[in-house]
């Protein structure tokens, strides 16, 4: 569904993403671990195609995207979320959803109908609504609502886009673990043909939802495969869980 | 993101009743004030569509205005078409432009879109000041207006024309509220809250605000075509930089981003200037005194002024209300 061949980024010395191959099957779990500068994100920015990789391959259900930018991809059913929300802060809770379910619809662009309004589009808002939890604040604004609506709001947002193929970066990040666990359950109603590729820090959330681990330290793949061997490997716990089990 | 709340609609007849009513009694005078409003009007509305609505505040509206007088001119005078082909031909030649300098301008923020903006504005009126085809300073003579003889109107005449302004200016307030209450509106709404995140959900950003920068020139264009038939000749003034400027601060003057509020700005504004032009030849200070009280003052123009005072007074009254329910039961108790 999607998959990197050899993949390189570097910021001047720095080599960021180094020779990454990856492939996702079709509604797979996976999640990314790394400490802090490992580069997850900066892999996240060019399978969205906000960074253009230096050299390398994505492809996304067979189609080589490498080239499109990041809208295109988006409507090739790939869609994003944010590890800092980026919302419509002056808007309320279902019109953030509605505008990305009017893309999703192909009404973005219409000069006559009112996508907020239409059927297909009021749809999509509800069932979105229902899987992350966001009913009770459809009519607030996100400016008004709590921290950790507006994370799930976040993953609603690109849920609404209707994606094959949905990338969350940390998804928790800021939230206390009751809410965490609330996101385990969400993450574990999202339907089990979405395909999944989500940053994680939160070690009991990877372990819980991925179906398979990669593990980047300094730009490259260390590690990549079932959680449990994860948690066997020598290797990672000394560049990761070996921290994380000494904290 | 657009949207008419009763109170709004409740301005909108109001305004219509009372520049209908002033419309049927007004002497020479007050007609010519009636259609110097109603062009002011339709020029702001095209320009809150997009600096209210999307962000993009542009000082070349005043340019846009005038190259729909010019197109209008042309066509009628030297093209040779009629009045009503004109009319819609000086709008799409303005709609056009507008669209290419938005699409140009799409990718600029802020201060730099303003240049952008500016500096197109400027080539416009440069070029129509040089170029011997626009007849340079003299401008061009020579226009006439729509006939309407069919329907029993002369347009010639100064209450038929400034109605016929008002019910022009009635149509493009139509038009905008519906543009921007369509997807395309809704979407350059997303797009000035975030464009990082509408281009994340598969919008074509650059599209949308070139879009809209392209409907809200056909508007201007229409303001440029009744400019021209008011005073029947076009000079190259009407692209100065400074009717932008102006058509800028009539929207602030008036709340930008509220549609309604624009219409507003444009009678404050022509009152004020022929009020105080009486009084005094600086009627310009007193002007831009009034538009720092406003802008100082915190609250979104006169009628984003009126607007939330109307808000704050709403929930009291709910309140108010609730308690007498309450009095009421206890009263019906005992």
């Amino acid at each position: 569904m999607l998959e990197t061949r050899k993949l390189c980024k570097s910021f001047g010395a720095i080599d960021v993403t180094k020779s990454v191959s990856i492939k996702l099957e079709r509604g797979e779990r996976r999640v990314i671990l790394g400490p802090n500068g490992a580069g997850k994100t900066t892999l996240f920015n060019q399978l969205v195609g906000e960074l253009r990789p230096d050299s390398g391959e994505i492809h996304l259900a067979g189609e080589d995207v490498t080239a499109l930018p990041v809208a295109a991809r988006t409507r090739r059913g790939l869609s994003r979320s944010y590890q800092k929300n980026t919302l419509f802060d002056g808007l309320t809770v279902e019109e953030n959803l509605s505008l990305a379910a009017a893309v999703a619809t192909g009404h973005e662009s219409s000069m006559w109908v009112d996508s907020l309004t239409r059927p297909d589009v009021r749809e999509i808002v509800q069932e979105v609504a229902n899987q992350v939890n966001l009913m009770p604040y459809l009519h607030a604004k996100v400016s008004a609502v709590s921290y950790g609506v507006r994370r799930q709001l976040e993953v609603g947002v690109a849920l609404a886009t209707r994606p094959l193929v949905l990338l969350m970066d940390e998804p928790t990040s800021g939230v206390g673990p009751e809410m965490s666990k609330g996101f385990h359950d969400l993450l574990n109603n999202l339907p089990r043909d979405l395909t999944l590729l989500i940053i994680e820090h939160d070690m009991d959330l990877a372990f819980d939802v991925a179906d398979t681990i990669t593990v980047l330290n300094y730009g490259e793949v260390v590690f990549d495969g079932e959680p449990e061997a994860a948690r066997g490997s020598s290797l990672l716990k000394e560049i990761y869980l070996g921290s994380w089990e000494d904290a | 993101m657009f949207r008419h709340t009763p109170f709004r609609y409740a301005t909108l007849a109001l305004l219509a009743a009372l520049a209908v009513l002033y419309t049927l009694n007004a002497e020479y005078f007050g007609l010519e004030l009636v259609a110097e409003i109603a062009v002011l009007a339709i020029l702001v509305l095209a320009l809150d569509m997009v600096a209210g609505f999307g962000g993009m505040v542009s000082l070349c509206h005043g340019a846009l205005m005038g190259i729909g007088a010019y197109a209008y001119a042309l066509l009628t005078t030297a093209g040779g078409l009629t009045a009503p082909v004109g009319m819609l031909g000086a709008i799409a030649i303005t709609a056009a432009f507008a669209w290419v300098i938005g699409a140009i301008c799409s990718r600029s923020h802020g201060i730099y879109f303003i240049m952008a903006t500016l500096a197109m504005g400027q080539m416009a009126y440069s070029y129509v000041f040089e170029a011997p085809i626009f007849g340079g300073d003299d401008g061009l003579s020579g226009i006439s207006r729509l006939d309407l003889s069919l329907i029993g109107l002369d347009l010639n005449d100064g209450r038929s024309f400034a109605f016929f302004c008002l019910v022009m200016l009635g149509l493009a307030y139509g038009f905008s509220a519906l543009v921007l209450s369509s997807g395309l509106g809704r979407s350059l709404s997303g797009v000035m809250h975030s464009e990082q995140r509408m281009r994340a959900l598969g919008a074509c950003v650059w599209r949308v605000k070139a879009d809209m920068f392209g409907v809200s020139g056909g508007i201007a264009g229409l303001a440029g075509v009744l400019a021209a038939q008011h005073v029947m000749f076009v000079s190259p003034g009407l692209l100065a930089w400074t009717v932008s400027g102006e058509a800028l601060v009539v929207v602030i003057l008036g709340g930008l981003g509220t549609l309604v509020g624009p219409l507003v700005g444009a009678v404050a504004f022509i009152m004020l200037k022929h009020e105080i032009s009486d009084m005094t030849s600086y009627w310009h200070l007193v002007v831009g005194l009034i538009l720092i009280a406003v802008v100082m003052s915190g609250a979104n123009g006169i009628f984003g002024w009126i607007e939330s005072q109307v808000e704050r007074w709403r929930p009291r009254r709910a309140a108010m209300t609730d308690e007498e329910i309450r009095k009421r039961e206890v009263l019906s108790d005992a």
